[in-house]
């Protein structure tokens, strides 16, 4: 019995260091975060009036945009993240080290110089309608525009989808696939049956690595898209900054957090009772 | 037996200018159980890849039921493979894992239910429907991975050293439950393993192979009682290989002494290779027998004593149940019929001389082919 305790007070010690942590910077925040948002923003006293507006005037409209478009920029992710994963996987080693620094290499950037870039290329006097009107097409009107937002999204999380996808199908035992094609399958069967049921976890992972990111951003849309496309993080931010108003700022912050739960509890009710190698965020 | 099913004509496989196949030539028939015997590296497993379709040789024909073979996918052969590391589907439960074959061709779901229940009751798992795989023991597994193949009544069954990871009591018990269950459904079975004892148990016939080439095919008796070279009466078995000359028809003479024997059809003082099996020396008081020897040392065994003897520097191994201390000097007596005349080979010399022999040279062979990837 002494040792057990001993044991146990081994393992607090060691994770004491994390346990303040989260206190310090999770928790105590989380704490502010509510304290503001159940609290006026001029006598400070308890109220619900920031939540109800919450739900009032244009915020439902921008919370549903920004769902809507994380959603399509997560889908369009998988479809870009997924043959690019299982390419990389199928490579010899050394060849899939290169390919994976190149698809993380954009990471090495900061988020707003890889944003403000693609103003450049998207601009009306850009470099694609520069390139474009030499072959005789456009100018194209592409800044601004919701396409420009959601390619803004795609671009700047995709490696977030392939990071995971990679990880779980190069685990996939080529054996299996020997073995399915043993049984039957055609190189198609093979991919239904086998491949993407065992992907399914990366998946998982992978659309909420990118959803979760995507549904809270800011800067992309205001970089790339226009009033009318207007994001909920980029709605907070001005709350914040320029509205003043850090109350109803921290009440959005609250319901898009308690929003972020429902989406993510169920895309991981889709991975079933065995989810391993998914993130529960 | 019955007709030919597979025949591999002239098969050669080169991996990076490596040649891990050298010309293999072999028939297997309808219902057969055919082993393919050999040490890691032998080309065993290479053979029956090329037959499950999942490698395509360099040159040379797989034939079958008498139709070139070599481009066919392995979806569309008749085969069904029993792998290695067993390869069961880890998001399938048991269940599933043995019907997956039957829907993909797409059979009607009360005849999956009924074939696969019967399966279960066959390869005895029945009660283990939604188990999950990673809950099952090895021995599970592999019963899951036989059922799974066995259940699309393929013309063939490949397996591949199935029974490798098994500990010893279980591996005997499945040896029975697969000889009788290829019995039972008429199926050919072509097994791959290192292991001799398995082989000379279960096959009608073995195929020893080494070095990318056959070295001998013949029916276990055969394999056991008139091997081909060295290395085969080496590989099966324990063999004393000593150095001998043909005198004649049935009289060869080694250690300065001519012996009757059964062997014919040799070249009038041809050198040859003497094979003597350890169990079927007779130990003799000294002056009656035909060579003495001192015992250098015992190993209790269980069955037997393994006893290294040396006679005039060349040590053998002699397998009795009498107990002969070290020191002892004994006779030998040999019957010609325990007298095996093999040809010269590129083997000779290389096995068949107890003089490095330790106790662990049984675990010595074992280790070296669990190298086998």
């Amino acid at each position: 019995m002494k040792r057990n305790k001993h044991l146990l007070s081994g393992t607090f010690l060691l994770t004491a260091p994390y346990i303040v942590w989260m206190i310090i910077f999770i928790l105590i925040p989380l704490g502010v975060v509510v304290f503001y948002a159940l609290t006026d923003s001029v006598t400070g006293m308890f109220t619900l009036g920031n939540l109800s507006k919450v739900f009032t005037g244009a915020f439902p409209k921008v919370f549903g945009r920004s769902v809507w478009y994380s959603l399509v920029a997560s889908a369009i992710c998988l479809l870009i993240g997924y043959p690019v994963a299982y390419f990389i996987a199928r490579q010899k080693p050394s060849t899939q080290r290169i390919l994976y620094m190149l698809v993380m290499l954009p990471m090495c950037m900061s988020f707003l110089l890889r944003t403000l870039a693609w103003v450049g290329i998207l601009r009306d006097t850009g470099i694609l309608n520069t390139l474009l009107g030499k072959i005789g097409i456009g100018p194209l009107h592409l800044i601004r525009t919701n396409g420009a937002v959601i390619l803004g999204m795609v671009y700047n999380y995709l490696p977030y989808m392939i990071m995971p996808l990679y990880t779980v199908i190069m685990k996939i035992d080529p054996l299996l696939i020997e073995a399915a094609e043993d049984l039957g399958c055609s190189s198609r069967h093979v991919f239904t049956k086998v491949v993407l049921p065992l992907s399914l976890p990366g998946i998982i992972s992978g659309v909420t690595m990118v959803f979760v990111p995507a549904v809270s951003t800011f800067y992309i849309s205001q970089k790339l898209g226009s009033t009318s496309t207007t994001m909920i993080g980029d709605v907070i931010e001005s709350q914040f900054k320029s509205a003043n108003n850090p109350n109803l700022g921290a009440a959005l912050s609250l319901v898009l957090m308690v929003l972020i739960f429902i989406c993510v509890g169920i895309m991981n009710r889709f991975a079933g009772k065995d989810n391993e190698g998914g993130v529960v965020v | 037996m019955s007709k030919e099913l597979i025949r591999l004509k002239n098969l050669v496989m080169e991996f990076d200018g490596e040649r891990i196949l050298d010309n293999i030539n072999l028939y297997i028939n309808d219902h057969e159980f055919l082993t393919l015997l050999g040490p890691s590296g032998c080309g065993k497993t290479t053979t029956l890849r090329i037959i499950g379709g999942f490698l395509t040789p360099t040159s040379g024909d797989v034939l079958f039921d008498g139709a070139r073979m070599n481009d066919v996918p392995p979806y569309k052969r008749q085969i069904n493979t029993v792998f290695q590391r067993y390869a069961l589907f880890p998001h399938l439960d048991v269940y599933d894992n043995i019907a997956f074959g039957l829907r993909i061709s797409k059979l009607p779901k009360d005849e999956i239910h009924r074939r696969v229940t019967e399966m279960l009751e066959i390869v005895s798992l029945k009660g283990y429907e939604t188990r999950k795989i990673t809950s099952l023991s090895g021995g599970q597994q592999q019963r899951v991975a036989i059922a799974r193949a066995l259940v699309n009544q393929p013309k063939v069954l490949l397996l591949d050293e199935p029974l490798g990871a098994l500990d010893l009591r279980l591996r005997k018990d499945m040896q029975n439950e697969l000889k009788r269950i290829q019995q039972a459904m008429g199926i050919t079975f072509i097994y791959v393993t290192h292991d001799q004892e398995e082989a000379l148990a279960m096959s009608d016939t073995i195929v020893v192979m080494d070095k990318g080439r056959i070295q001998q095919i013949g029916r276990p008796e055969d394999i056991y009682n008139e091997p081909k070279n060295a290395f085969v009466a080496d590989f099966i078995g324990e063999s004393n290989i000593l150095d001998g000359v043909m005198l004649d028809d049935c009289l060869v003479k080694f250690f300065g002494r001519s012996f009757t024997c059964v062997d014919k059809g040799f070249a009038k003082n041809e050198p040859v290779d003497v094979v003597i099996r350890p169990e079927d020396i007779d130990i003799v008081e000294p002056q009656l027998g035909h060579l003495t020897g001192t015992v250098t040392s015992v190993t209790f065994k269980g069955l037997n004593y393994d006893i290294i003897v040396d006679f005039k520097g060349f040590k053998w191994l002699i397998q009795t149940t009498d107990y002969h201390p070290v020191d002892a000097v004994i006779g030998i007596r040999l019957n010609p019929e325990d007298i095996h005349v093999m040809k010269k080979s590129e083997y000779s010399g290389q096995f068949g001389d107890y003089s490095s022999y330790s106790a662990e040279y049984d675990e010595l062979t074992e280790d070296a082919a669990d190298e086998e990837e």
